[in-house]
């Protein structure tokens, strides 16, 4: 059931990278927009992170941990 | 009307090219932003039926975050960063076998706990013509904990800057010290290391959305068993897994942009989990934006939770009664309105979340007791000058 679940999720991660087009510098302006962007509040994803390293077990993904806290 | 159109086309293409991850070429803050959040973090109280006895309050926090980035010379922007926590409330102490068979838990303290938690952190980034380098130190204190940590991370942009590659390092050395310990038999000193390491790609799919993914792996080792609890002992060595894949698809028809984040997790102490988050950002005016969001988190038990503390084990073997280590699901939602006047953007944000046995996609065969649920409400206001 796990390597259904992770072999359906490379195939959809995989199936929209092939669907890429070349974006042009000047075709980019939608990605200028705040809403866009990785992250739009940094305070508020690290506000939720700390929360969440605190309350679950899990933690980690697009960046490196920081310092640990007395949280967890 | 042409001329319009283009200028505003060159324009908004000029600002592309001035962000990270989307960029041609990295660029730093061409002005300072200064930042500052308050939160207020509230846990629903326990029923009296779940515990023992011992208070039923749990964590009251209230969390200041400040932030400051600024451009240094034409080539680097520092980046500066506090954020200063107070709690009060009981924590989870032990558990026993209620009347009927099923855990009930004491809570920690006759009047709880009170701590404050102080951090800062000072990062600098260093623009090249196709990528970036950043690093940071900080430093975290409590009363009964001292962190700190160091990290690296670099990006580069290829294939005509439609793919970012980005990678980066950190490491983190802590102290524990719990208070009382002679009193309650804790111990003393107490010290662990976590070594963190990260790889993701970011693709730009067409004109309107982009994905990124990535892929975590951090290694702890050192006393990583909660102190203030009656038995928990823990591995001393911990190795975590995390692979992220996020996506955002702008909707120019209804001027707002859709944002979809994935997570699966493994560790070695046999915890997975899978996460889900998903927001709107509906524009609003010019001038307003509005953010639904919805999260759903699920993890199986740790290998050796257990829901009722097992005082007749050797104190070597591995046990934790900790509702963090046990199988449960949880959904939160949150909406926030960010209001932009120009060089001031204040957001105001509500938060709900709720942990529940019920809501686990992993099987439960221990239930839990003392599963969070708490409200959240933030006000941050951004200065730009």
């Amino acid at each position: 059931m796990r390597i259904l679940r992770i072999t359906c999720l490379l195939l959809l991660a995989t199936s929209l990278l092939t669907a890429c087009t070349e974006v042009r510098p000047w075709q980019r302006g939608n990605f200028a927009r705040v809403e866009m962007q990785w992250q739009t509040d940094p305070l508020e994803s690290a506000l939720n992170d700390h929360i969440f390293f605190s309350k679950e077990a899990s933690s980690g993904g697009n960046s490196a941990a920081g310092g640990g806290c007395g949280c967890n | 009307m042409k001329i319009s159109r283009s200028r505003t086309l060159l324009a908004l293409s000029t600002t592309a090219l001035a962000l990270p991850g989307i960029a041609r070429a990295d660029a730093p803050p061409v002005e300072s932003t200064l930042s500052y959040k308050i939160s207020n973090y509230k846990e629903d109280d326990l029923s009296r039926s779940e515990v023992l006895f011992g208070d039923l309050d749990r964590y009251d926090i209230d969390v200041h975050q400040f932030q400051l980035i600024t451009p240094v010379g034409r080539n680097m922007a520092l980046r500066i960063e506090a954020n200063y926590e107070s709690l009060s409330g009981a924590s989870p102490w032990f558990t026993l076998a209620g009347s009927n068979g099923k855990p009930v838990v004491s809570l920690s303290g006759a009047s709880g706990i009170r701590d404050r938690r102080s951090e800062i952190s000072v990062g600098a980034s260093y623009y090249l013509e196709n990528g970036s380098i950043s690093g940071n130190i900080g430093y975290s204190e409590e009363d009964d904990y001292r962190a700190v940590y160091a990290g690296l991370s670099g990006e580069r942009h290829f294939n005509n800057d439609n793919t970012t590659l980005s990678a980066g390092f950190s490491y983190s050395s802590d102290d524990i010290s719990p208070t009382d310990a002679k009193l309650f038999n804790r111990v003393t000193d107490e010290h662990k290391n976590s070594a963190s390491a990260y790889f993701s790609v970011s693709q730009l799919i067409n004109q309107v959305s982009s994905i990124q993914s990535g892929f975590s792996i951090t290694e702890q080792s050192g006393f990583l068993s909660d102190p203030y609890k009656l038995r928990d002992v823990r591995p001393e060595d911990k190795t975590q897994f995390a692979w992220t894949t996020s996506y955002r698809r702008f909707f120019t028809t209804a001027d707002g942009a859709l944002h979809i984040n994935y997570r699966l997790y493994h560790d070695d102490f046999g915890v997975s989990s899978h996460t889900l988050d998903t927001a709107w950002h509906q524009n609003i005016g010019g001038s307003y934006r509005l953010i639904p969001a919805v999260r759903y988190y699920s993890q199986s038990a740790a290998d050796f939770f257990t829901n009722i503390d097992d005082f007749t084990q050797p104190l070597t073997a591995p046990q934790s009664s900790d509702y963090r280590l046990s199988a449960f699901g949880a959904i939160s939602g949150s909406i926030s309105l960010v209001a932009d006047f120009g060089k001031w953007t204040a957001t105001l944000t509500a938060e709900r979340y709720v942990a529940r046995e019920k809501y686990s996609a992993y099987e439960v065969s221990q239930p839990s007791t003392a599963l969070v649920a708490y409200k959240r409400v933030s006000f941050g206001i951004d200065y730009s000058f």
